[in-house]
């Protein structure tokens, strides 16, 4: 301590700088800050709105919006959350294998990949949300047209990455594999394979969102069950504390997917540096 | 030599140009052939050349020209405002620890809760006015760039800082002037996926709570089984995501040329 202090004190500098590190408070202090404010901030915003907003309480603070979520837990949110990860599992999941198989054929078959890639390339800008009208006019409002919603919109992100990840196969490792005289089977086994599964696996995490997002959509326009279908009704009694409950409820349930994919992603692929969260 | 040369054009020509044409075709025959041999009423599936003709007749209409208006509208007063607001805090989280530390957890609880979420409670909100869709266009690109800055703005690299430092620049001059030019590839391609997401967005919110622009044209056809209109919609609406997409990516290359 003592040594520390004279040495601080010796030169200028290191002075300042020893004073800085010692007034820089943690960082959970600081983050704390940022919520505290952010929650003070909604309070006195609710407390402000309180009085003008006609029949609707336009914006509730967060207890009450806390007590609805409570409420909503203890009826049927769990149900509701099931349904609506029901078609984000069976939408993402077929969204994944049909990219995979139809990337390594289109990757690996330079014909067919010239004749049908500029397909997929023109389908990409229209967003699988903007599918949304027609699904419902295909499939009506069950589960089907979701599932199909949600596959489109995976499968659109997942086949870039499945294609990239079957066309740039390392030249050393090529040359390695010609080398040991491996044959077509093993190579693509040992070689093309994996390199694929590695980028798909990159593609189905960032179509994570992607494909939580459409759910959102396609259950708030096809509003039979789930998530959405619950804040649509409770939007339609202009009921806004439990709107925003229910909105809590999204982005919680897209936070844990996230993490357990995260969890999943650093146990399948250890060497790879983790990437954080990417929600967007 | 030559020899070489022209069978090299010839793969390009057969891989960009018949190739694609090809698949474009397939593609056109298969529609057209699931129309005819199943006996699909229009209602379900116009056939190809029905769709085309719906689309030059919506171009003839002064309704879908108000639609498109009405949807480039929202669109780009939100994204300008959320541009702005992400990459000032973006910067200012990349530059202060303090700030950083501080926003960090509201940010990333918030961006949990991804735009079309939002779509009810802006309803609520604004009513069925443009208002509503600015306001959610602004928070869905907020986020993207907020992060996108950030992430640019730390990965600027340390040798500027120093010089920056030596040069006796001010905090915020080196903020201004040093990161944010050496961030500004970065950033303008979080922009173009900004506008992507805050297009769709727009289209998003039209369906559920609007009384004009393209989501709420193409719900409305949807409803009314003119499905020829929906998919004419749906063209309309990807040609201006890949427009806008494009507008940006050449803005980004002519202004930040000089790198």
């Amino acid at each position: 301590m003592t040594t520390a202090s004279a040495q601080a004190a010796a030169t200028p500098g290191r002075r300042v700088a020893h004073w800085r590190r010692a007034r820089r408070l943690p960082g959970w202090v600081l983050g704390s800050v940022g919520v505290i404010v952010a929650l003070a901030a909604w309070i006195a915003l609710s407390q402000l709105l309180a009085g003008g907003g006609g029949v609707i309480n336009r914006l509730p603070g967060p207890a009450a919006v806390l007590r609805e979520l409570v409420a909503y837990a203890s009826r049927d949110l769990l149900t509701d959350v099931a349904a609506s990860l029901r078609v984000f599992g069976i939408g993402w999941s077929l969204g994944v294998f049909a990219a995979t198989g139809i990337g390594l054929l289109l990757g690996r078959l330079p014909a067919l990949g010239h004749t049908f890639l500029p397909i997929i390339e023109a389908i990409r800008p229209v967003s699988s949300i903007a599918w949304v009208p027609l699904s419902v006019v295909w499939f009506g409002f069950g589960l089907t047209g979701k599932v199909f919603l949600v596959g489109l919109a995976v499968f659109l992100v997942v086949i870039v990455y499945a294609v990239d990840g079957c066309t740039r196969i390392p030249d050393d490792l090529a040359r390695t594999a010609s080398m040991l005289g491996m044959s077509a089977w093993q190579r693509f086994r040992a070689l093309i394979l994996p390199g694929t599964l590695a980028e798909v696996l990159i593609g189905s995490r960032v179509a994570l969102m992607a494909g939580w997002g459409t759910v959102i959509v396609a259950e708030l326009v096809a509003a039979d069950s789930g998530l959405g279908a619950h804040l649509i009704a409770v939007q339609q009694s202009y009921d806004v504390p439990a709107v925003m409950a229910t909105m809590a409820c999204f982005g919680i349930t897209g936070f844990v997917m996230n993490g357990v994919f995260s969890l999943v992603e650093a146990r399948l692929m250890p060497w790879r540096p983790r990437a954080s969260g990417r929600a967007t | 030599m030559s020899g070489a040369s022209s069978r090299g054009r010839a793969a390009v020509l057969r891989n960009r140009l018949v190739l694609p044409t090809l698949g474009a075709i397939v593609l056109l025959a298969a529609w057209q052939a699931t129309v005819t041999l199943y006996s699909l009423p229009i209602v379900v599936l116009p056939p190809p050349w029905q769709v085309a003709t719906t689309l030059v007749d919506l171009f003839g209409t002064a309704a879908f020209w108000r639609s498109v208006g009405v949807s480039l509208y929202e669109f780009a007063g939100g994204y300008v405002a959320g541009v702005l607001l992400g990459v000032v805090v973006g910067l200012a989280m990349g530059e202060s620890r303090t700030i950083r530390a501080v926003a960090t957890p509201v940010v990333e609880s918030l961006r949990f809760i991804v735009p079309f979420a939002w779509i009810p409670l802006t309803v609520l909100w604004f009513g069925t006015s443009l208002v509503g869709k600015i306001v959610l266009v602004a928070y869905a690109v907020f986020f993207v760039m907020t992060v996108a800055t950030l992430r640019a703005v730390q990965n600027v690299e340390p040798t500027l800082t120093r010089v920056a430092t030596m040069l006796g620049m001010a905090r915020w001059q080196r903020a201004v002037r040093v990161h944010l030019r050496a961030a500004a590839p970065s950033i303008a391609s979080g922009a173009r996926a900004a506008a992507a997401l805050g297009w769709i967005a727009v289209v998003a919110a039209e369906y559920i709570g609007s009384s004009a622009g393209l989501g709420f044209m193409i719900t409305n056809a949807a409803m009314s089984l003119a499905t020829g209109v929906v998919i004419a919609g749906m063209i309309v609406i990807g040609l201006i995501g890949a427009a806008v997409s494009a507008l940006i990516a050449w803005l980004s290359r002519t202004r930040l040329a000089h790198r």
